[in-house]
Formats: C-alpha cells, structure tokens, sequence
C-alpha cells in the first residue's frame, strides 16, 4: 500500500518534465528600465512548468521547447516580476522595474502575512541585503542601529548572544532566574524561541520586528517585551534552481580598550594612599624586579594587563544553498559554517556548522504538505570571564612571568602575593589552567498539512513543531601552583548535560473574502506548547591529567556528593487566538486580535490578551489624490494587551530546601524553609500606539513615525526582604514605557548608473515607574551601590550622593561644619547638601540616573556607481548612565590598580581635581557612599558599519562565462566614541563588572549565484 | 483524492475535543521543587531535618560576622592596615552605616533566627503527626537556644534590634525595635522556657547530634544575658549548675585547645563544627580562618595557605599579659612575627622578653614579617601538622568554639564577687582552676578587678567578650588605647543603611 502510494507520488512528480512539448524556442533580451543596463540572472521560465534559464551577462536568454500559448515569467530579486504571453512570438524582450512599492510588499505577521499598507500597527522589517552585512555569527546584532526603539546590547565573547530590547524594559529585569526576561519572542518560520543563536544570517530572507502591543498581541503571553518574527529561505513554486555561495574571512581587533594606570602612576598611587603595606608593596617590588632606570622610584615592570591578555582574532563563515521548485514542489537545502575566535589569549572559540532543508510540496490542488528541519551542531569555547576583571585589577607592578618564583608549576607565572598583595591577581592562571568546552546541538523540525477547504477562501493549517537542543558541557580546571595561596589543588572536572525540548502544535482556520470595495480576512486558531528543561550535573576531582581523553568523572578519585545536580521543568501552554481584518477600498482599515492564553505557571491559570486598530488611508481620499506631493498617506492608531510569563515560575507555597554540614566529623543533611513566598500573576503590558506611513515624492521619500505609551501593570518586581536579605518577587507595580519614533529614508538614482539611498531612525525613551501600589519606592541593586525605583522615575534609577566636588584645603575644611563632623580632609569628595540642613546623611541621597538610553538613532548612507557599491552605517545613544563597578570595587580591596583617568586625574594637591578624590581618599567610607562618582554618562557614537562591494557580472573568464560575483570590503564597528571610563558604553543592566569588549571586525567576502 | 478530503474534514472537527484535553496539563505542579506542604510529615524519623536545618545555617558564618561583633575591644585591633579601611575604622569606633560588613553581619544573624522560627513551625508538624512530643519540645528547645546565642551577640552589636515573633520577616516592617535590655529579657526568658526541655548532658555525649545544644548550653547563654542585664544573681543562678553538674572540665592543654583536639572537647558548651570529612579533597565545610591567619608564613607542612593579616591581638594585651607572667594562654593567643617582637622590645620595659616568645609557634610554623598587622591571632590558627594531607586552607577541619567552660566559670565567679551568691564552688575556685590551667598560682580573695583581669587574659580574641565586658562596667577609659578615643555614644553600631532604607522602625533611631 505504502509503496503504491510512493510510486503515485513519484510517477506524479515525474509526470512534470515528460509532458514539456516541443514548440517554439523564445529568445530575448531583459534590461533594467532605469538603467538600460542588460539584467543578468534573471530567472526565466515558462509559468507551470520547470522549463526556464537564466539571463547571460549581456541580458540574452534563448528557451527552447516553449508552447506558443504559454506565459513566460521573468523574475529576480529586488525587481517587479513579469509574466508576457508568448502568442507565438520567437522574440520577447522585457524591461524589468525595480521593486520600489514597498506598500505591496507582504511582510509576515502573527500566523499569516499582510501587505504593508493594510497595516495598522508598527512593524518594521528588514530583509537580508541589510543583514549580511553585518559579520557575525549572531543574527540579531545586524539589527543594531537599524530599527527605530530596537536596543542591541552587544554580546561580546563568541557565541553570546546580543541582548534584545524592544521599546525600553517593561518588565523587571533578572526576575525569570536567568537574566533574559527582557528577551522578546523569536518566532522562526512560526516556531518559538528565546533564543536563535542557531541561525545562520545568509539562512535568513526577513526579520520583522512586531514593535507594538497591537502587532504582538496574537502572541499573547509570550509577547510582553515584542515579537520577531523571522522568514528563513525557502525556495518557490516554478522557480528555477539557484545556487549561491556567501563567504567571509576576516580578523576582529579590540576596540577602545581601557588605559590603566601605568607603573609610575600606580606607584605615585600608593605612595599617597597612606597605607604602609601599600608602600612596602611598591618597594618590595623594586627589590624582587629592579628599579625603573628612567624613575628609579618605581620598579622596573610595567605590565599592560589589557595588552597582555588580548589578541587579534580571526571569524569567517561560508555558506552554500540551492533553492528552487517545479510546479508543485519547493526546496531550499543549505549548509553553512561559521567559526570565530575570541580576542580573549586563551582557547575561546565558537565554531558553527548548520544544515538546513524546507520542502513544500502540493500533493493536490487542496493540499499542501511541507517540512523543514535545521540541524545545528556548535562548540564553544567560553571565554573565562573573570579574566577581565583580573586584568582590571592586576597591578602594573606585576610581570606576567617571574623566573624567581621558582616553585611555581607548571608556568613560571607571578605571583602578588610575593610583594605582599591580598591576592595573587596574574589573571594568566585563570585563562592557561582552565579548559571548558560546550558542544551544543540543535535539532528543529516541523511538518505542516495546508488543506484549502474552499479555495482560495478558506484554508485550515496544522503544524506541528518541535525544537529540541541538547549542551552537554565540560568545564575542566587544572590545578597549578604559583604560591601557598595562589594555587589550585585538586584538579576538577565538571560534566553538564542540559535539554530543552519545545513542543508547539498550532491549528489555524483562515477566511479570506472580497465584495466590493469590502475585503476582509478572519483567522482563528489554538495553539498547545510544552516546554522542558532537564539538567544533570556532576562533579569529579582529581583524574588522570595527561590526555584528554581520561577527563572524565569516573576516572575521578573523589565525587563530592554535594556538588550533584538534577533539575527540571515543564510547562505547558494552551492558547486560542482569533484575528479580523476589514479593508474598505483601501480607505479604512480595521484590525482585531484576540488571544486567550493558558499557562500552567502560575497559579492564575488563563490570561485574555485583545487587541484593536484602525487605519485611515489619506491619499486614497478624493480631497487628497493626486496632490504631487505624498503618494500615500496613512495614519494609524491601536490599542492591545499583551501577557508576560517569563517571569519565574511561582511557588505559590513554602519551598523547602537540602542543605548539608557536619556533625562529628560525618556529612549530614538537614532541611530549611523559606519564611517568605511569591504568589505570582501574569505581567500586563497594555499600549496605545498612533502612526503615520507616508511616501513622498514619487515614492523616494518615505517616512514611518510612531508614538507610543506601553505599562505594564502587575509588574513582577524583586522585592528586597528587610532583615534577612534577597529578595521575593511581587506584583507591586505600574512601568511605563513611552517614546516617539521617526523613521526616514530617502532613495533616488541621478544619471542612469548612479544610485544612492540616505535615511535615519531616531527613537526617544522614556521609562518611569507609575505605580508601587502605595510604596514610597522599592530598593534593587546591592546594599552597596543602591538602585531605587521611585513612583514618577526611571525603574532601577541609580541612588545616591551628588558630588559637589572635592575640599581643596584645611581652611575649606575648617569653614564646613559638615567637613569638621565627618573629620574630612582635603582630597575628599563634598557631597551636595540637598536638603539644605546641617548635615550630609542618607536624607540627601537623590536619583543619579537611569541605565535606559533616552535617545537612540542609526542611520546609513550608500550609494552605487556601476558595478560599485558603498554603504556606511551609524548608530548612538545618550541619555543612559553606566555603574563603574569596576572603580567600585575598591571598596571590598582596595590594593588593586585603578584606571589612568582615575591616577591622573586624582586630587594630589590643591587645585589638582575637583572630580576624583585623593589616593588616601579613595579608601575612605566617606569617598565609597554611593554617589555620582561611580556613576557616568552612558552615551555613545559608534561607525556601525562600512562596506565596499564591487559586482562582476558578464564576464568571461579563459572563455567561460562567469557566474555573477560580488566582492565586499566590510569594516564592522570599526570605530566607537564615549566618555565612559570603561572599554565598552554597551552594558545591558548599566551595571559594568566585566562586559567583553567590542571588537572591530574586518572582512573580506566573496558571494556568488548561478 | 475528493474523498480524502472529506474524510480530513472529521479530524479537524474533531480538534477542539483533542485541544480540551490538554487543558489538564495546565494544573500540572511545577518540578523539582520540594514543596512543604507535601513535605511527609507522619515520618517521625524525618524530623531531625529542620532542626539539622538550624545548626547548618549557624555553622555557616560568612567570614565578615564574627570581626566585626567581636574586634572593638581592646585585646585586638582590626589589622589589615591598607584594606578594608571602614574595618578598621569600626575599630576606632569611627562608624560609616553604608559599610558593606554592617548590612551583611545585620542580614547575616536575621536570616539565621528566622531559620529557627520555620524550623520550630516543622518539627511542630512532624509532632501533630505523631512524632515523639518529648523529642520534638526538644528539638524546639534547641533551635530557641541557637536563636538567643544569635539575638544575643545582635543585641550587644545594636543595643536595640527587633525581637521578631514569627517566621515571616516582611512582618518587621511593622514591628517595633526592642531595648537592648528588653531582648536580653527576652533571650534569658527563652532559655527558661528550653532548659527543661533539652537533654541533661554534656554536648559532646549526643548521640543524635553530637556537639549539639543541650540544657548547659542554654543555661550558659543565659548567664551571658543576665551578665549584660547587670542580674549577677541570675548569672550565678545560671552557671551553678552547670559547675554542679561535672560533666564539663577544662582542657588540660590550652594551647590544643583551639586545634583539632578541641574539637567536641569537654571544655565546649556551645561550637560550630566545620570538617574535612576526613579526606585530603571533595566535600569540607569550613570557615575562612584564613582572615584571621597571618599574610607571610614559612608552615612547618610547605605548600599550605596563609592568611589575610586581619585581626592582629594588640600590644596591649601582650604587654598587659607579660606583665602577668603568662605563659601558655599568651603563647596560645597570639603569633607573633620579628616585627611584631621588635616592636615591643620597644618599649624599655619589654626590653627583654622571655625565651619561648619567638615567631616559630610550638608547631614548627615559622610566621614572617608582614605588613598588615605585627602579631596574629593563635587562637584561629591550626598548626599545618594537624592538616589532613591534601587540605590547604588555612584552619581546615578546625571547629569554632563559642561558649567553653573557662568562661562559665568566670562569669560565675565575677558574679560572686559582685554579691551574687552561689550554691556551687566558690569564687576563689573558680578562677584558681583556671588561673592552674594556664600555669598561675592561686587567689585567694579574688576581687572583681581580678576575675575581670582574668576574664581579659583567658578570652582575648573570643567573640569581644572583653570589649562587651568593658561597656558593660563602663570602663570606657580602657577602650581608649592606642589612638583611640571612645565614648558612650559609640556603645552600638548604627544601623545598616539598607536596613534603615526598608524597615521605617529604624529610621526614627
């Protein structure tokens, strides 16, 4: 039966190429109507059938086998397709336009697509031209700069993953346990993920950012920090084979890094601090290394920390894919393989390789079936992040090796601790004596049924889908010895296994009808998902260390029983979502959603997310047609409500906790309560957005404008818990979101062979907490470096003192009854007095600032002349401030180095800095309150990307025609300005530790198509 | 294939019944999570859990706790000159509230009393279900007694704290702070309540938890209660019978004292107990003593980890102790560096010092010069000969001793000579046993004075006893020393600033 069935299939199938007659045979010549130029590689086919070529260099194409009643097609990327009768012509020559009406263009939408200008929400969408211009093997950060209230956060080491922020942080960030709730929704080609480092960005076709509640809403739940949708390649009915490569090769450099002190300031440091054991570090050091010959009162060593744990860093990515399709068939099969090094000297790498098929198939003219599947197997080396701080740290005085510490082993590595520091601080043990390595497997399949019950009116869809990812982890650190404390005893080896498994099965009924001037479309759907996560985890110590391959647990001497983990979840979700959409003569535009949506995470089972917009199409308006000025004009409003569960999963109840200790020498377990539980609700972010599309100018100047309120109400806030410490979450709060957003682009040729496009985004944000449900505020943050969300300010708003400036001498000191009770000297901070009264204390802490950016633009410029091309990026962001945490870190030890800026410009005498405090100043409680010292201007300006292309197309080389070639040049994010004493202003909680640096990244790359 | 059709149309009518089904899921409870409720509670053997629960969470005392309660007085000096500045500054008693180690000792002591309180609320469920009632009063009692230890030591740092009553502490945002005199009450009132519950016995003669709390330790702390509470009858009343009992002696050998041998020793009414599980790698539970620990050593067992240089005994107490004759209880108490003899040889009458004082301990450890500070604490220190092969952190395996019985006899003592009468030895015997412990001749007649010098001399370095002491009697001249100037006003520590920002009780102080 099955092998019957199989053979239908495959006569069917075959059925196709046996049946091409043997008619005419059609030549031809296609030109671009703007330029004249001959178009090369356009598709050219007969409708229905398989038969087809592709243009020559000099635009010609000669088809044979042509019925002299058929249609031929002619098609390619970025230019309108046409389809010319043949009527037993042998000659057909066409001019092709380019695709300029982006208001046809049909981008996807939540379950289905719509074409731009029935839109009533704000979505914008970018295709892959403007993605693959960004080299990296993470597809999001080609986004950055490029979309109006998006936020890109790079993530600096390989395989990190950019954080996401669509119009500023509804909800609270870190409150899901793992720091990614501010995530928005990723759907790929209709499945869900959190996360899409998988993807290879050649793979995709669009990415659509769904940007308010009302776009989002048919997601419901998952939605509350906006929706991406993307559109990998798929191939096309009718569609000759296309076969393209992509590649580039180039090297990453860091950009911007941080000057630290140098040997001689960071001695002039210690020498003022006051501290003898600081001093008598300096000097041991000149005993132990020597005395510099230029300043004989600073030893001779002057590491550059930064210099010495950096290195250039090579990334390169080659894919290859064919796509294509017969009448009833569509395929698209890809590979593709991306590699990057870190710029971090140790074994820090990510090496990618994917494949990937999409099969459509229409088995009868009712129903179409399809699948695809993406098998993506990386491996990771991560980074040991630690070593930046280290870096941070180390003092300058310190080489990297030190022959006289001779019982080191296996390296010759210094030691600190020999010239009396605290700690051992050479950040090389930690990045030569560590070796961890992830290898990550992702597996993504889907099938779809497409049934047209009434045809072309009412279709039923199903689609099952389900990603599954294994990591399995190994994280070996080898034991070494630099001194009595700077070693590592007992060599350890860590083994992780973690799955996740997301299960979605979607049902969808869509009806489509037109009457008249009416048209509408209604859609209804369920949606089931089931998530899981596993984890197991074991620890083994002391193993055979030779050989890789004995690096495992059970070769292990000892097996902490403490350090075994298992853990899980699973959840499941069970939605049913419904959609209308009204076109009244392309006039009026009506659009609702409405989503029900079940969750099994909280104890408030079921959430109900609705959605409404309109749309008022100016220019189809008798008053307005034909006004020489806009071509189109809209103006749009909606309103929509969208659900959050990334919130942790709440316990509603008490948990109960293992905990172990000793007792007589022998490991026993006992059992903790928590005193304090969450009972948790779904987030609500409810937003009203109104909008204005509009082109001008004959369809050169178009421009998108957006203005939107977005609160989120029960927002889900960690709540500090007096007395004991950490925190509980709640729903206790109102944020709103609100901003303007304005996009504009400009496109035009002059002359036939030159072309260019200008444009700009800029977005504004403003965030404030509305509600704390009668709190005053809600403290976040450390204890130490206080973060207050206040009703009417930002969420999270920094906390603390305001610097006046700094006590220049004794009779300052002496005039200030403040300065006289804190017992200050010259060379300490003076707070501002806020309210005026006669002391500084806690009652003068005021807001210092917010970590959101209040002002975000991008912009480009390209331009092409002939077989040039030229396009430059930029990007920026102001108004957000940056916790220097590193300079915080003085608190807990203080026998640290410290950046230059802070060295030079430290207060060393009267008049010398009313900014930083002295060397002796900086160790005192006074000068570590939380102030605006720790706190700096966040905002940036960054060349985000140039590239310069050069096209070969009609060539012939030793007598053979060449495919059509194009070489590029990109320079990505080769150059960023700021203020910011640290080496990278992109620090996504505004809080910097340790962020990876940005490196610049050059390339060359090559793509060919035939 | 038209047929096909039709049939399709039967599945997709039949969805939503398929779709309905998976609505139970929905109510599926989340994983790995144990929740108390479903917490067996008819299990009798199970309720040792909660209250293994509480001594766990008392063992484990993040390294900053214990100096900051005990380094203001004027046996040790904070040392660590040049890092953590406002440590030492506390120790000039020049508070700064926004200090780190302040909102940690505060948030520290708090979440452990409330572990107490949600274990009472289990063992209390394990009882209704039928565990033994007379083990679980026992177990109650004994998580009142880790819970007064706690409030005490928070009392004498704060003067006023909250005494909470139950085991949620979001309810302290409305609760009222109790007087420094108040929790001592309350803590001495507690103990009245678990003393009859507890096992008659000496700690280490356990046999479910050995080195847990029993009746003596209770009585114990509320002697060091009623002490602060200036009740020296009540004190006297507290540790007679403890001294009647026998089952505690001192520890012939001071100095092992505070080494391994100490462990689960006879002399200790109360100790945190940390072990190496008898194993050179894997599972240990430690303190960091490496704080205390000297930053330079030469350790008689080469490769093992030194100190940070913190918590440096001071001249004055080592002068105070030479002028004494003391001998072993010095020895014990201090390790001293080449700097550190130097210094007091200083001083023209410490011009000579006895032989055996030397920077090579009785171990064979060598302590070499460091910056930071001149002397370490010896009573922290375990000599590297008693490691377990394999462990380098400094003071591996080594117990934290809280309450030993040289200090219940001194407070015994001193209360006598306060008017306070006893119904067991007296005053002179007391202090004679442990004046022979550390190789003294006897007294006879003591005064206060004396059981005070005593006091100074035998419990340097142990949990401020000598600062508290001073505070107690006001004899604020003697925290005066070295640069120091102190004043009644700089008795408490202020409130943590965080603590302040979230409980509006703290806020009017």
């Amino acid at each position: 039966m099955r092998i019957k069935f199989l053979l239908c299939l495959f006569l069917s199938t075959s059925a196709l190429w046996v049946f091409a007659q043997n008619n005419l045979t059609v030549t031809g010549k296609v030109t671009e109507k703007a330029t004249k130029f001959p178009a090369i590689g356009v598709n050219v086919h007969v409708k229905g059938t398989t038969n087809g070529t592709i243009t020559t260099p000099d635009g010609d194409y000669t088809l044979a086998n042509v019925p002299a009643n058929a249609i031929l097609v002619f098609s390619y990327i970025g230019m309108l397709t046409e389809e010319i009768p043949v009527d037993g012509k042998t000659v057909v020559n066409v001019e092709l336009t380019e695709d300029t009406q982006r208001l046809e263009e049909v981008v996807v939408i939540g379950y289905g697509t719509s074409k731009v200008k029935d839109l009533t929400s704000s979505i914008a969408t970018l295709r892959s031209d403007d993605l693959t211009k960004t080299p990296s093997g993470q597809a999001m950060q080609a986004l950055q700069g490029k979309v109006a209230g998006l936020q890109i956060v790079s993530g600096g080491g390989p395989g990190n993953s950019p954080s996401v922020r669509i119009r500023g942080v509804g909800s609270y960030p870190g409150n899901d346990g793992k720091n990614n709730n501010e995530a928005p929704l990723y759907v790929v080609d209709g499945i869900f993920y959190s996360n899409i480092d998988f993807l290879n960005t050649a793979d995709i076709v669009s990415m659509s950012v769904l940007k308010d509640a009302s776009a989002a809403a048919i997601y419901g739940v998952r939605a509350a920090n906006g929706v991406i949708l993307i559109e990998t390649k798929s191939g096309g009915y009718d569609k000759k084979t296309e076969v393209t490569f992509d590649g580039y090769y180039g090297y990453q450099v860091a950009q911007n890094v941080l000057k630290m002190a140098n040997a001689e300031q960071y001695a002039g440091m210690a020498m003022e601090s006051g501290s003898a054991s600081d001093v008598s570090n300096i000097e041991k050091a000149m005993l132990r290394y020597g005395r510099s010959r230029i300043n004989p009162n600073v030893p001779d060593v002057n590491t550059d920390w930064y210099k010495e744990i950096l290195r250039p860093a090579s990334i390169q990515n080659y894919s290859m894919d064919v796509s294509g399709g017969s009448a009833r068939a569509s395929y698209s099969i890809g590979t593709n393989y991306f590699a990057q090094e870190g710029i971090l000297d140790m074994k820090n790498e990510y090496e990618r390789f994917n494949l990937r098929t999409k099969l459509d198939y229409k088995t009868t003219d009712w129903l179409t079936l399809g699948g695809n599947v993406i098998w993506s197997q990386a491996t990771k080396y991560p980074e040991e992040a630690g070593a930046w701080n280290q870096a941070y740290f180390a003092v300058p005085v310190l080489p990297v090796y030190d022959e006289s510490n001779e019982a080191a082993t296996p390296d010759k590595f210094a030691n600190a601790q020999d010239l009396g520091y605290r700690g051992g601080q050479n950040p090389f043990p930690t990045l030569t004596y560590s070796n961890k390595k992830h290898l990550i497997n992702k597996l993504l399949t889907g099938f779809y049924a497409n049934v047209a019950l009434v045809p072309r009116k009412l279709t039923f869809k199903t689609s099952y889908n389900q990603a599954y990812s294994s990591l399995n982890e190994r994280e070996v650190l080898l034991p070494y010895y630099l001194g009595d404390n700077f070693q590592r005893k007992d060599a350890s080896i860590i083994k992780r296994a973690i799955t996740y498994s997301d299960i979605t099965w979607d049902n969808l009924l869509t009806y489509t009808e037109e009457i008249g001037n009416h048209s509408f479309s209604v859609m209804a759907g369920s949606s089931f998902r089931d998530e899981s996560y596993t984890l197991l985890e074991a620890k083994g110590l002391n193993f055979p260390l030779g050989q890789e391959q004995s690096w495992y647990i059970d070769q292990a001497e000892t097996v902490p029983a403490d350090d075994v983990k298992d853990d899980g979840t699973r959840q499941y979700g069970m939605s049913y979502f419904g959609r209308i959409s009204y076109n009244y003569a392309n006039r009026y535009l009506l659009y609702g959603t409405m989503r029900a949506d079940g969750s099994s995470k909280y104890q408030e089972k079921w959430g109900y997310f609705p959605t409404i917009g309109a749309g008022w199409v100016l220019s189809e308006e008798g008053f307005m047609r034909d006004n020489g000025l806009a071509d189109y004009l809209k103006i749009r409003a909606s309103w929509g409500q969208l659900g959050n569960d990334k919130i942790q999963a709440s316990d509603g109840a008490l948990t109960t906790s293992l905990v172990t200790t000793a007792v007589n020498d022998v490991l026993v377990s006992g059992t903790t309560v928590s005193g304090v539980y969450s009972s948790l609700k779904w987030e609500k972010t409810e937003e009203t957005n109104v909008g204005l599309s509009a082109d001008f100018l004959q369809n050169r100047l178009n421009l998108e404008a957006d203005y939107y309120i977005r609160d989120t109400k029960n927002a889900a806030i960690n709540v500090n818990i007096p007395a004991v410490g950490g925190t509980v979450i709640r729903n206790v709060g109102v944020i709103r979101n609100s901003g303007f957003e304005l996009a504009v682009n400009w496109e035009d040729n002059i002359r036939q062979d030159f072309r260019y496009n200008i444009g700009f985004n800029v977005s504004t944000l403003k965030n404030e907490v509305r509600d704390l449900f009668g709190q005053p505020y809600i403290d976040g943050g450390s204890a130490e470096f206080r973060q207050r969300s206040i009703t009417g300010r930002p969420l999270l708003a920094f906390y603390g003192y305001e610097v006046a400036g700094v006590y220049q001498n004794e009779a300052e000191i002496n005039a200030d009854p403040i300065a006289v009770a804190n017992g200050l000297a010259p060379g300490d901070f003076k707070y501002k007095n806020q309210n005026g009264d006669d002391a500084v204390n806690d009652d003068d802490r005021v807001v210092l600032g917010s970590y959101f950016p209040t002002f975000m633009y991008g912009g480009h410029i390209g331009a092409g002349y002939k077989n040039i091309d030229l396009s430059v990026h930029i990007m920026g962001q102001s108004g957000n401030k940056i916790l220097n945490r590193k300079r915080g870190e003085y608190i807990w030890t203080n026998d640290t180095n410290v950046d230059a800026d802070l060295a030079i410009n430290r207060w060393h005498g009267e008049g010398t800095s009313d900014k930083y405090p002295s060397s002796a100043g900086l160790r005192k409680g006074w000068n570590q309150k939380m102030s605006d010292y720790f706190v700096e201007d966040g905002s940036f300006f960054r060349i985000q990307n140039i590239q310069l292309g050069y096209h070969i197309r009609g060539q012939k080389w030793f007598g053979l025609a060449m495919p059509s070639m194009r070489i590029s040049l990109t320079a990505d994010r080769p150059l960023t300005v700021f203020s910011y004493n640290g080496f990278n202003p992109e620090i996504a909680n505004g809080i910097d530790t340790q962020a990876y640096p940005v490196p610049a990244t050059y390339t060359i790359g090559l793509n060919i198509k035939f | 294939m038209k047929q096909l059709k039709k049939y399709l149309i039967y599945p997709v009518a039949m969805l939503p019944l398929f779709l309905t089904a998976c609505h139970d899921l929905l109510d599926e409870p989340a994983e790995n999570k144990a929740f108390t409720e479903e917490t067996d509670y008819t299990r009798p053997a199970d309720m040792i859990l909660p209250i293994i629960g509480v001594y766990a969470t008392a063992y484990d005392m993040g390294w900053e706790c214990y100096p900051l309660i005990a380094v203001r007085g004027d046996d040790v000096n904070a040392g660590g000159l040049g890092d953590q500045q406002d440590f030492m500054e506390t120790d000039f008693f020049r508070y700064n509230k926004d200090y780190w180690m302040y909102n940690s000792l505060w948030e520290a002591s708090y979440s452990k009393i409330y572990t107490t309180y949600s274990a009472v609320n289990q063992i209390e469920l394990y009882k209704e279900n039928g565990a033994s009632a007379q083990l679980a009063e026992q177990y109650i009692a004994e998580a009142k007694v880790i819970r007064a230890f706690l409030m005490f030591n928070l009392a004498r740092v704060w003067g006023s704290v909250f005494v909470p009553l139950d085991f949620d502490p979001t309810n302290l945002m409305t609760t009222g702070l109790s007087s420094k005199d108040q929790a001592m009450q309350y803590i001495s009132g507690l103990m009245d309540e678990a003393i009859p519950l507890l096992p008659d016995m000496h700690p280490r003669d356990r046999s479910d938890i050995k080195g847990g709390v029993t009746k003596y330790t209770a009585l114990a702390i509320k002697a060091l209660a009623n002490l602060e509470l200036k009740n020296y009858q009540a004190v006297a009343d507290a540790t007679s019978p403890i001294i009647q009992s026998g089952k505690f002696e001192l520890e012939a050998d001071f100095y092992e004292l505070f080494k391994i041998k100490g462990k689960l020793n006879k002399e200790n009414l109360l100790e945190w107990q940390y072990s190496d599980f008898g194993q050179g790698s894997g599972d240990r539970k430690g303190h960091l003593f490496g704080f205390y620990g000297p930053q330079n050593w030469t350790p008689k067992v080469a490769g093992l980890g030194g100190g940070w240089g913190f918590f440096e005994p001071s001249l004055k107490y080592i002068k105070f102790m030479l002028d004494r004759g003391e001998t072993v209880r010095l020895e014990t108490s201090v390790l001293f560096t080449d700097r550190g003899i130097a210094e007091i040889k200083n001083d023209p009458e410490y011009a000579s010092l006895p032989e055996w004082v030397s920077n090579t301990t009785r171990s064979g450890d060598v302590i070499n010069d460091f910056v930071r500070a001149l002397f370490s604490s010896g009573k922290h220190y375990l000599p590297t000969d008693q490691y377990i092969s394999g462990r380098t952190e400094y003071g591996s395996n080594k117990n934290f001793i809280c309450i030993r019985y040289a200090e219940v006899l001194l407070m015994y003592a001193e209360a006598l000579t306060r008017g306070a009468s006893g119904s067991s030895i007296s005053a002179d015997d007391a202090v004679n046993s442990v004046r022979t412990r550390a190789g003294l001749n006897k007294l006879s007649g003591v005064t206060s004075d004396q059981v005070m010098d005593e006091k100074f001399a035998e419990l340097a370095m142990e949990w401020g006893t000598r600062f508290y002491d001073m505070i107690r009697l006001e004899k604020y001249g003697e925290l005066s020393y070295d640069g120091r100037t102190f004043n009644p006003d700089l008795t408490f520590l202020p409130y943590p600033q965080n603590q302040v920002d979230l409980l509006p009780a703290l806020k009017g102080e």
